[in-house]
């Protein structure tokens, strides 16, 4: 890592400062939203086709963004309420039982935000300086975060969507967002390790280069339902080689894995017919 | 061996001979739960290409492999999707029918003809998929080549 001139909230820092600093993060990304536009020259390099270059949500903290783990380093878990720790642990059941249902084994159905910063394959970052678009080949997901001195839409302007509705600004070359509006447990989760937020859920971001081709994305999770205390989590992602190419992710095409209404999930044989042995 | 370890003979006639080889979580990428098949196990299985679907969400291979009973079946083995797949130095044309193959893979818990691939081995030698350390010249750093979530 070249540069670390930003220093990542932490875990413990926000174990401290509690929701008064989720407050003012929000009130900083709000009030900043009114400055100028930058011009394109303004804004850094982040084009080309990335891959994401850390872990999973539960294993994603600031700091093993910067320095990953080792393998078999021991998972957290986020500071749940007890409502959420006891749908965690209902999870888990599920997980064991090969039950728990994963959205997005239902093709077509978007990861949605942030989860989509935790999927296999390609990535693609298009700033431009009225909006940014997060991309994710493993799709549908397109992220769009709008920095055209915008706010957030009025409540009753505003509902769930799967990528929620995106505003921030540019500080220099680090881009800054807070994103409301998401759908909550039961529509998406973070990965199907079984961590799930509620729709009350918002996030602050802050993506920048960290390297000539290392990007940095800072996520913190704000939940007053699911969590009784911001939680800040980051991902990595390199930069791939020039000219590589990112593909369609048409899940419909040949899906031999389709997933019953109870949340199990089949294997089809190649003629379409379940292969599975079924109790 | 580990205790983890293990060695299934599906043949008596030298075509098809399952060997355990020391396992890992996370064998490949997958759009859905990959409970279904054994975490802890790695079977080797060796027979001939009769299909490989390049196709999103996932390629599939198709093999035949003989039996104890020297009965040809139909296997199939679940792979990443072709983008992953592109990246790690696969190609439509890299497996064809009737090619001679040795797959390690993960089988499925109930016993079901298919498992998910984690190397192929051609018969040139080379091996490819999450398994191998075969790394495309144009593929991001190793950690990235075996994505997860």
């Amino acid at each position: 890592v070249s540069d670390v001139r930003t220093p990542i909230a932490t875990e413990g820092s926000f174990r401290i400062a509690g929701w008064g600093v989720a407050a003012l993060l929000t009130a900083w990304v709000l009030g900043a939203s009114a400055q100028s536009l930058p011009t394109a020259d303004d804004l850094p390099d982040w084009s080309g086709a990335w891959t994401r270059s850390t872990g999973l949500f539960y294993e994603s903290t600031p700091e093993q963004a910067l320095e990953p783990p080792p393998a078999d380093s021991p998972r957290r878990r986020p500071p749940y309420t007890p409502k959420f720790e006891a749908i965690y642990e209902q999870n888990l059941a599920l997980i064991g039982a090969d039950r728990f249902p994963d959205p997005i084994s239902i093709c077509g159905t978007p990861a949605g935000w942030p989860r989509m910063l935790a999927l296999p394959d390609a990535y693609e970052f298009v700033i431009r300086p009225e909006q940014t678009w997060l991309l994710s080949e493993n799709g549908p997901n397109t992220v769009r975060i709008y920095t055209d001195g915008r706010t957030h839409p009025a409540p009753e302007d505003l509902w769930p969507t799967y990528t929620g509705n995106n505003v921030g600004h540019w500080e220099k070359d680090e881009l800054v967002f807070r994103s409301i509006g998401l759908k909550g447990v039961g529509s998406t989760i973070l990965g199907r390790n079984g961590l799930v937020m509620s729709d009350k859920l918002e996030t602050t971001t802050r993506i920048r280069l960290i390297a000539p081709d290392r990007l940095l994305v800072s996520v913190v999770l704000t939940d007053p339902e699911a969590l009784t205390r911001p939680w800040p989590v980051a991902f990595t992602y390199t930069r791939l080689p020039p000219g590589s190419t990112v593909y369609d992710y048409a899940c419909a095409e040949n899906n031999r894995n389709p997933v019953t209404s109870d949340g199990r999930t089949l294997t089809l044989d190649r003629s379409g017919e379940v292969i599975d042995k079924l109790e | 061996m580990s205790s983890r370890d293990l060695i299934v003979h599906y043949s008596t006639v030298g075509v098809a001979v399952a060997l355990i080889v020391g396992a890992a979580p996370r064998a490949a990428v997958a759009h859905h739960s990959t409970a279904m098949f054994e975490a802890e196990k790695r079977v080797t299985l060796i027979g001939t290409i009769t299909d490989f679907q390049w196709t999103n969400p996932h390629a599939w291979i198709q093999v035949a492999v003989s039996g104890a009973d020297g009965k040809s079946a139909d296997w199939s083995f679940e792979c990443g999707s072709p983008n992953t797949l592109s990246r790690q130095g696969w190609k439509p044309s890299t497996l064809k029918p009737g090619d001679p193959v040795t797959i390690v893979a993960n089988l499925m818990k109930d016993g079901t003809n298919a498992g998910l691939m984690y190397t192929v081995t051609l018969a040139d030698r080379r091996v490819l998929g999450p398994g191998a350390q075969t790394v495309a010249p144009s593929s991001a750093p190793a950690r990235a080549t075996v994505p997860v979530r």
